[in-house]
């Protein structure tokens, strides 16, 4: 028997697997500053090409030609050439400091999320739960940064975005717990799961809450069909948590240009308004990314059986995770924002609280009754297993 | 040589999750580092004490913060108006009567031990 913990299968020895493992640590810290920056670097770069795809699409769906893909480049190259003006209201050092925050603890998420094929650079270092806390520090820096422009406009989008993010937290916590649920109970057999994961023995899996452990086994192929059903429910509430957690019409209300002229970031302009800009790009990656790594997780060479050379299977891996994020922006970003107007506060409380948060419960107990029923063998047809098992893999 | 940090950078587990603060701390310095560079690149400079320090306002004069003010009571306005028809019922039960608690404790103490004696 294995266990499959954090993404690496090592011999069970009934010590403490869940400690660093650092054989060169110098190898390590350099590891982390190299990955580090490149994982800005691709984080900004796609990000804002992302950005661009999305209003390219939307300007289309709407009858219009729209900007160039590069727009978003353009954008912030302006930006940082505008002045960057604190108001005399404000209090100069917060109203600084909140959009370096909001950018830097985005930038940190991309370090714990498995990127183009790659298990996290950090997948040892902290879980699904971590990255659940980091995702409120931009939304929290923004608040602060409104806050601290001094202007009423501002403050109320302030408060919109305080009330739009206890609404959608609790949706979106339950679809985490249900994964990390999913994959931890006792239910899985270890034998289910090494088919799944292709590891040579039996496997039982460790720390269900790391990423890595999540992407390394497809929760599809561990369910039945209420299960798939269950999947289905809970992705359809991420995609609709998704444009809240991004501030994206129609739950843009902190922002409503036409009521409050751009709420909490009334006051920003130059290189300010400009890092925000890369917040809000960044912050759509990591969330596509989220959403890749919990539900499609495959990776294409391995769907194509293809190992050698290398470099291809790199290439195609990285291509392939980018398409699959290209998809979940266009469908959780870019769709909702052109067919659905922007909804009051209110509503967003209320839509969040009521129907998304009993959507995704309706996901939830779908997922633990197919549990249920697998480890009954319940008796249907010729008795209820997961859909691998009917499609024979 | 580096020996000495490493039980500094041990992940903190529990049954479930897990996290190292040092290693995060570690990305964040990086990250600020390197964001604080990119600002650098950004104009700094603008007209202080002119018009454009003035808050937007959309043409309004700016009165005395006192009158500009946005309460903090505000935040709650979004669920308060989306669960009006629960809080007013709540308010309906709020009678300031004691005799009207104790009743409300005994029935739902009966509820549960109802429920508790059926499960």
């Amino acid at each position: 028997m294995v266990c499959f913990n954090n993404g690496t299968i090592s011999s069970y020895y009934g010590g403490d697997l869940k400690m660093l493992e650092i054989t060169d640590l110098s190898f390590f810290i350099l590891k982390i500053i190299i990955g580090t920056i490149g994982l800005i670097a691709f984080g900004i770069v796609f990000g804002l090409i992302y950005k661009g795809v999305d209003r390219k699409l939307s300007a289309h769906m709407q009858g219009r030609i729209g900007p160039p893909v590069r727009q978003p480049f353009r954008d912030i190259v302006k930006l940082f050439t505008k002045e960057n003006i604190v108001p005399d209201n404000a209090i100069p050092w917060v109203y600084n400091l909140a959009p370096l925050i909001g950018l830097i603890a985005t930038m940190t998420i991309l370090l714990y999320l498995p990127i183009g094929g790659f298990n996290p650079l950090l997948s040892n270092q902290g879980d699904l739960i971590l990255i659940l806390y980091l995702l409120l520090i931009p939304s929290l820096a923004m608040v602060i940064g409104g806050f601290a422009s001094g202007s009423p406009y501002a403050t109320v989008g302030a408060q919109r975005e305080m009330a739009t993010m206890i609404g959608y937290e609790f949706p979106l916590a339950i679809v985490i717990v249900t994964f990390a649920w999913a994959l931890g109970n006792q239910s899985l057999a270890p034998t289910v799961i090494q088919g799944i994961s292709g590891a040579a023995e039996p496997v039982v899996l460790q720390n269900t809450f790391s990423l890595a452990v999540i992407s390394g086994i497809p929760i599809w192929g561990t369910v039945g069909i209420i299960g798939l059903i269950g999947i289905i429910v809970l992705l359809l509430a991420l995609l609709i948590v998704t444009p809240a957690e991004l501030s994206k019409i129609p739950f843009d209300t902190p922002e409503a240009e036409t009521e409050i002229a751009g709420g909490l970031l009334t006051e920003y302009s130059g290189r300010n308004l400009g890092i925000f800009y890369l917040t809000d790009a960044v912050k759509t990656v990591v969330m596509a990314s989220i959403i890749v790594a919990l539900f499609f997780p495959w990776n294409l060479a391995e769907l194509l059986s293809i190992e050698d050379p290398i470099w291809l299977v790199y290439v195609l891996n990285i291509i392939f995770f980018l398409i699959k994020v290209l998809i979940v922006i266009i469908f959780s970003v870019t769709l909702i924002r052109v067919a659905i107007a922007r909804l009051k506060i209110d509503q967003i409380v209320y839509t969040y609280w009521l129907w998304i948060t009993l959507l995704a419960l309706v996901g939830l107990i779908c997922i633990m009754w197919d549990q249920q029923m697998i480890v009954s063998q319940w008796n249907f047809l010729d008795g209820y297993q997961p859909i691998v098992s009917y499609l024979g893999l | 040589m580096l020996e000495w940090i490493e039980p500094l950078i041990k992940t903190l587990t529990t049954d479930s999750g897990f996290w190292n603060p040092l290693v995060w701390g570690i990305v964040f310095i990086i990250s600020y580092l390197v964001i604080y560079i990119v600002r650098g690149m950004g104009k700094k400079e603008y007209k202080k004490d002119t018009g454009q320090t003035q808050v937007f306002l959309s043409g309004n004069p700016e009165y005395d913060k006192e009158k500009m003010h946005v309460p903090g009571a505000n935040v709650y306005w979004g669920f308060t108006e989306a669960l009006k028809w629960l809080y007013n019922k709540f308010d309906k039960m709020h009678t300031g009567n004691v005799s009207d608690y104790i009743l409300w404790f005994v029935l739902i103490m009966g509820l549960f031990l109802v429920i508790m004696v059926v499960i």
